[in-house]
């Protein structure tokens, strides 16, 4: 049976334990402490469920193969970055300790090796990031720099229809109040606009016909984000005890 | 609906061609190279006009019907030109579309209903999509480029770089799953093409379908940086001098985190980086000018120029 709450998995130091007479004093690593857990809430799977990126929850079976190969848990070396752990925190409902990992599960690159790999045919990838959106759409964590991100990345592509990557730069350190000194962004930009690469402001591409489609998709755009937002903020865990 | 476990669908004498916002504005030298080797392959591709960007795995994060909407958009695009295949040269474009083409039937006209209220040409799922790294191989073939050949890359020693959607997931590309489609996990297309150029090709480099962290480019600088050092660390250890890529995406995350590298892992990390285009352009007659290898910010053509091409 896989470990339900790894925060329960610590490191027991005993100064003075005897059992039967032998002294068993000193480090324990797997000490589980017990506990009785009455909080969980369903409402979470269900909406992962209901989501067009979420529906494959259900297949999956606890492996690990996703974790396995998963280039921010094994190449950049961020442990808590468990795909396993956190559908698994999604199906049961245990949204304590979700919301603990609520800085960890935006980092998510999507690289999609996991998806390739699910012997399950879990789009891991996608559930991953609709468990971030479960605790950001129903006001459980704050928006995290990748959704910020993403945000930017749309509006400036429904724009013109294509996207304008330094006016996505600009826009994307405005909204987390960074600046990148002007010097640096001169001495690229120059090598850019002189190579003909840089097509910003009133240089910008941008596709014909796409006043049509650009009010079509903005629609779409914001039914989604409010559908999903409303959805998400009602599932209120029903009859749910505090311990 | 094509069942794609038994072929990737009908081709064209002359495919369609998605370029993407990369290829036309920071991928400059991507599209450029590519023309020329495509040229030199005798190969054609017909250029998407009005095309839109496709979304790549950002807008899926926020709404599914955008983000499914996007690509499809350009697929019908291609298929009122009466294509069946669309090349696309960009790793994330090719994740886009073929998502897109993962769609079920009550999903395709959901979509078709907004492509309709945008004027748009409905899309009627049966567009073929590769990237141009498959296309060429497919097409032009190993023993084709290698008879092409006429500055032979000899001495130099380059590191494959796929990186990650260039293949994945198979659900969506159908990489591995179809016929005539490379490895999904020890990808070697790129590998024969290089070797046909008579460059020495490490094939057992290490970062082959690594993640370059470009997603995060800017919303998570640490893992970008990291992972852009790490394409070039394995590089570096596999013995290359050079990175070839396919994706404009990871071309410039890379190069763009180039001081950064520098600053963190030390001036000995970094390795010059440029697409395979380039390099098999040069390999089939044309100039470093017209590969346009001055324009990669780590430089290849300082080092190429040392290695007496010009």
């Amino acid at each position: 049976m896989p470990i339900v709450e790894k925060s329960l998995v610590r490191v027991k130091r005993t100064e003075k334990l005897e059992l039967d007479g032998i002294d068993v004093s000193g480090d324990w690593n797997t000490f589980l402490e017990s506990r009785v857990q009455t909080d969980l809430d369903v409402g979470i799977v269900d909406w992962v469920r209901s989501q067009p990126q979420g529906d494959t929850i259900d297949r999956c079976w606890q492996c690990g193969t996703c974790t396995a190969g998963c280039c921010m848990h094994t190449d950049y070396g961020l442990e808590e970055f468990n795909p396993r752990y956190f559908i698994y925190l999604a199906q049961i409902g245990y949204e304590e300790e979700l919301r603990r990992y609520a800085q960890t599960i935006w980092r998510c690159v999507s690289c999609n090796k996991c998806v390739e790999r699910c012997p399950k045919g879990v789009k891991v990838e996608e559930v991953v990031h609709t468990i971030g959106t479960y605790l950001e759409a129903s006001g459980r964590a704050p928006e995290s720099p990748a959704d910020r991100f993403d945000r930017a990345y749309t509006e400036n592509l429904l724009d013109r229809g294509i996207l304008d990557e330094a006016g996505l730069f600009r826009t994307y350190e405005r909204l987390e109040g960074r600046k990148t000194p002007v010097r640096e962004l001169l001495r690229m930009g120059t090598s850019l606009l002189l190579s003909g690469r840089l097509h910003t402001g009133p240089l910008a591409h941008r596709t014909k016909g796409w006043r049509r489609m650009r009010p079509v998709l903005k629609g779409l755009l914001d039914e989604d984000l409010r559908q999903r937002r409303e959805s998400a903020q009602a599932t209120r865990p029903v009859g749910r005890r505090e311990p | 609906m094509i069942d794609r476990s038994q072929s990737r669908g009908p081709s064209d004498p002359v495919p369609a061609y998605y370029p993407g916002c990369s290829m036309d504005g920071l991928g400059k030298a991507y599209e450029v190279s590519c023309q020329l080797v495509l040229d030199r392959l005798g190969l054609a591709m017909d250029r998407i006009v009005d095309y839109n960007c496709c979304g790549a795995t950002e807008v899926k994060n926020l709404s599914e019907e955008v983000s499914l909407t996007l690509p499809a958009r350009n697929l019908s695009m291609a298929r009122s030109m009466g294509r069946h295949e669309v090349i696309a040269a960009c790793n994330g474009c090719v994740y886009s579309l073929t998502r897109a083409n993962d769609a079920d039937e009550t999903t395709r006209s959901r979509i078709n209903s907004h492509l309709e209220k945008g004027g748009a040409p409905a899309y009627d799922g049966e567009a073929n999509v590769q990237h141009v790294l498959e296309f060429i191989h497919n097409r032009a073939g190993v023993p084709r480029v290698r008879a092409a050949v006429r500055r032979p890359l000899a001495g130099l020693k380059v590191a494959p770089y796929y990186g990650c959607l260039y293949s994945r997931p198979k659900r969506y590309t159908g990489v591995g799953v179809t016929p005539g489609t490379d490895n999904p996990e020890h990808p070697f297309f790129l590998d024969e093409l290089l070797e046909a150029c008579g460059a020495t090709v490490m094939r057992d480099y290490l970062a082959k379908t690594i993640c370059c962290g470009g997603g995060h480019a800017l919303s998570d600088l640490d893992v970008s940086v990291a992972f852009s050092a790490s394409v070039m660390n394995e590089a570096k250890r596999a013995g290359a001098d050079l990175v070839a890529t396919i994706c404009p995406l990871g071309q410039i995350n890379i190069e763009n985190n180039l001081d950064r590298i520098r600053q963190a892992y030390g001036e000995e990390t970094l390795v010059p980086v440029a697409y395979f285009t380039q390099l098999m352009a040069l390999a089939l007659g044309a100039s470093m000018r017209e590969a346009r290898l001055k324009d990669n910010f780590s430089r290849p053509d300082r080092f190429l120029r040392e290695r007496g091409f010009h």
